[in-house]
């Protein structure tokens, strides 16, 4: 990658938005595992497959069985597959480069979120979290479903209804419980309605272990950061916490059944997960915002881990607060006043993508900065003043110095032209495994009598095909935001440096209905 | 010769011979290129149309017809379906290569002069241009909308290039400068020369993406590494200060710099060592452009107005 010459003092997280893709009304996303394309379910059953690199459609996945409003989407490990559910209570498995169905199962309820097995590419199983009541496996071959166990009754394993169990915001026992598989796959974390996180082996249908959270209330969501050292969880009492995940990796399951033998000594079931328990996750830090106490939806980590996003949940805002893994906040993201409904950071660049009510997709990114330097290749940026000491024979007439300037690079070194380096971001590739990273793009044949304009896509790019168009900068009747004075095509026919400007407004966009 | 150390003892050079000699065009071929499956090999010439021949058979194929203009450059998408043409009537054209029609798929228009260079980038959902009005142009390959217009030099743009992983350009110029560019953004990375002295007529990224191949019109061809803005090696011998002459790296069998020459031969060059191991004579004119086979030990070669042919090189086995 381009990493070494990259400006390095940049922050690292986007600031404005960059862009934004409309097509149908969108509800949930999720990037491919090296965020070159983002699966995005629409209101109307159909899935949208976007090429991350151009913004424009690679695919779409329609079903005409299913018109329900897509509820989640889910990548199978390296993108051959893609899971959706929808509002009609299906789990539809699809096969990405042909476009066809794969398997379609129907459960007893909608299931809010479904995700494939991450441990390998074509998985057969899944987690679904239905609308209220406790999470399941679902073998998608066989049609088959297990219901997961989300609470630890002293007797009876399954569910049974616990009469202190009091939530403060009125909502009934079961609702949605969060799950999440761990990084290969072999747990499930859950967080249930009174404030555990449970680890359970879907295998054995056991709970293995048990973390209670401070303040006992309901856990709306619960995810993973890529590496699978980190665990987030998001709280009705409106905090983010992160915890830090003690077990290794590979082989999760095996080393939380040694930490099972050592604890057989005491008695209480319950406290025995509990210990078991403190052994596999540790609380690392807490957020939330005390003055304006807001609820957070659809918190999730940085691909790199290091930083944390939570979206408000507050309808008629559009805000994404920040947070270095350390716990300050560094940036909140003002968007345009639509309630925000879904959000996702790119695995590799500081990219967010967030989804809006009225079905928009925005991408944000970091505000672009001219590198003057690199336009000079003798001259260096410096952060501040530095003292410059001259060379001993600088202003000689004849340096010494000069005649052994020539090249000191050894010129009998051999130079390697094609090994290339590994990616380090992805260490965790298995090479054998042939990863989906872009969907081949066949161009759309011109029209004969219309080969001046050019197929409209539904990104908000302006056509420009045509040579020596001006800019339309008038406001298209479909609402485009109207400070993108400059999109990236335009023919600027004065200007004299072309870039991609974005305004870095971050005070709320207005928008042109 | 094995990539070895200068110490070791390494086979010794087979020669390059000459197979045969491809005749069709009607004006100065330009551009000759292999496909990545090595199927294919296409020409494209100042005639305005493009050929496809057969790079096993070295039969004529197809004959791409639709410019109005000389074409200066073509290139090949990755899964050799399709073939972009960058030509002197402002557009680039996108054909279809397996159909047997021969039908231009699309027309990229935008450059408001000629457009001299062209590439895919790996994932060929994407197309960059280069041009005499000094701009880069990078198209959307499946909609043909062009996504950015880089004001990239002050001179003639002759020659754009892709990283492996798409995620560079690198550009040189008639104004000197050989300059790095994101593909996302457009924005500058880094400047390789600045030297106002020698134009740079060709600019190519190593098959791993770590070093560029820049040609100068000095005689001159210089490897860098762009990261630490030094080059590591000069290769001379040959001929070039007027036309701008391609160049590649031959991998197939040691690794080699072949480039075309005003001189009417081709140049080939041990990578590490430098020195000039072999000149193939036989075309009548410059030699302009250079291709090297993918998986075969091959190389094809095309020349100018007064020569027109394309000529295929094979090693010695």
């Amino acid at each position: 990658m381009n990493a070494s010459i990259i400006d390095p003092l940049q922050g690292d997280f986007p600031e404005v938005i960059e862009e934004y893709l409309e097509h149908g009304v969108m509800k949930c996303i999720a990037f491919n595992r090296r965020g070159t394309l983002l699966a995005a379910g629409c209101s109307d059953g159909n899935c949208v497959i976007w090429d991350f690199e151009t913004r424009g459609i690679a695919k779409e996945l329609r079903d005409k069985d299913c018109v329900a409003a897509i509820t989640s989407v889910c990548w199978s490990k390296y993108g051959h597959r893609i899971l959706v559910s929808a509002a009609d209570k299906s789990l539809t498995l699809w096969d990405v480069v042909s476009g066809e169905k794969i398997t379609r199962t129907i459960l007893q309820q909608t299931p809010l979120q479904a995700r494939l097995h991450p441990g390998s590419s074509t998985p057969s199983l899944c987690l679904a979290c239905p609308l209220s009541s406790a999470p399941i496996i679902v073998d998608l071959n066989a049609g088959s479903t297990t219901v997961l166990p989300v609470s630890i009754p002293d007797v009876n394993p399954g569910l049974a209804p616990s009469s202190r169990n009091k939530i403060s915001d009125g909502t009934p026992p079961f609702s949605p419980t969060a799950a999440c598989f761990n990084k290969y796959g072999d747990l499930v974390y859950a967080g249930n309605s009174k404030g555990e996180i449970l680890l359970i082996d879907y295998k054995s249908v056991q709970v293995r272990a048990m973390v209670p959270v401070s303040g006992g209330s309901v856990i709306k969501n619960i995810v993973f950061s890529r590496n699978g050292q980190y665990l987030l969880t998001n709280s009705n009492d409106r905090t983010i916490r992160i915890y830090e995940n003690l077990l290794p990796s590979k082989d999760g399951l095996k080393a939380l059944g040694d930490l099972n033998v050592t604890r057989d000594g005491i008695d209480d079931s319950v406290e025995k997960l509990k210990a078991v328990g403190s052994k596999c996750l540790t609380l690392f830090r807490e957020f939330q915002d005390a003055i304006t106490k807001m609820h957070w939806k659809a918190p999730c980590f940085s691909g790199d881990g290091e930083w944390v996003i939570g979206g408000s949940a507050s309808k008629g805002e559009h805000k994404i607060y920040i947070w270095d893994r350390a716990g300050h906040l560094v940036k909140i993201l003002e968007g345009p006043k639509e309630a925000l409904i879904d959000l996702v950071w790119h695995p590799v660049h500081p990219i967010v993508v967030s989804v809006s009510l009225t079905g928009l997709v925005y991408i944000w990114a970091k505000d672009y900065t001219e590198n003057w330097s690199a336009f000079a290749p003798d001259f260096k940026e410096l952060e501040e003043n530095e003292e410059y000491v001259e060379r001993e024979d600088e202003f000689d007439l004849i340096p010494e110095t000069e005649k052994v300037k020539e090249s000191d690079v050894n010129e009998d070194d051999e130079v390697d032209i094609v090994t290339v380096e590994k990616d380090s971001a992805f260490s965790d590739s298995d090479m054998s495994q042939e990863e989906l990273c872009f969907l081949p793009a066949i161009p759309y044949p011109d029209v004969p009598e219309q080969q001046d304009k050019c197929i409209e896509s539904s990104s908000k790019l302006v056509d420009s095909n045509n040579s020596g168009s001006p800019i339309s900068e008038e406001g298209r009747p479909n609402g485009r935001a109207n400070n993108h004075a400059s999109s990236p095509l335009e023919e600027d026919a004065g200007a004299t440096r072309l870039k991609r400007k974005r305004k870095p407004s971050e005070k709320g966009m207005e928008f042109q209905a | 010769m094995a990539s070895s150390g200068s110490g070791q003892a390494s086979p010794p050079y087979r020669p390059y011979r000459h197979l045969k000699t491809l005749r069709g065009h009607e004006n100065a071929v330009s551009c000759v290129k292999f496909s990545n499956d090595g199927n294919l090999l296409a020409s494209a010439s100042l005639d305005k149309t493009v050929i496809l021949w057969s790079s096993s058979a070295l039969t004529l194929l197809r004959r791409l017809v639709g410019h109005s203009e000389g074409i200066s450059d073509l290139a090949w998408s990755s899964d050799s379906h399709y073939i972009c043409s960058a030509s002197d009537d402002r557009t680039l054209r996108i054909w279809d290569a397996r159909s047997s029609a021969g039908e231009c798929v699309k027309t990229l228009k935008g450059h408001s002069n000629f457009v001299f260079c062209v590439n895919f980038n790996p994932q060929s959902n994407l197309i960059v241009s280069g041009s005499f009005d000094e701009t880069i142009r990078i198209w959307e390959v499946k909609t043909g909308k062009c996504l950015h217009v880089i004001r990239a030099h002050s001179l003639p743009v002759t020659s754009v290039h892709f990283n492996r992983d798409g995620s560079l350009i690198v550009s040189g110029s008639h104004d000197g400068s050989c300059k790095i560019w994101d593909t996302a953004s457009g924005t500058c990375l880094k400047t390789l020369l600045e030297d106002k002295t020698a134009a740079v007529s060709f600019a190519k990224f190593s098959p791993n993406g770590k070093f560029i191949l820049v040609a100068t019109l000095n005689d001159t061809l210089k490897l860098w590494n762009y990261s630490t803005g030094k080059f590591l090696k000069i290769y001379t011998g040959h001929v070039n200060n007027v036309y701008c002459v391609t160049s590649t790296f031959s991998v197939t069998n040691g690794k080699y710099i072949v480039s075309g020459s005003e001189d009417h031969c081709v140049y080939l060059w041990d990578l590490q060592q430098k020195t000039m191991v072999q000149k193939l004579g036989g075309h009548s004119d410059t030699a302009i452009s250079v291709s090297c086979h993918p998986s075969e030990n091959k190389i094809a070669s095309a020349a100018l107005g007064n020569d027109r042919t394309v000529r295929i090189w094979f090693q010695d086995t």
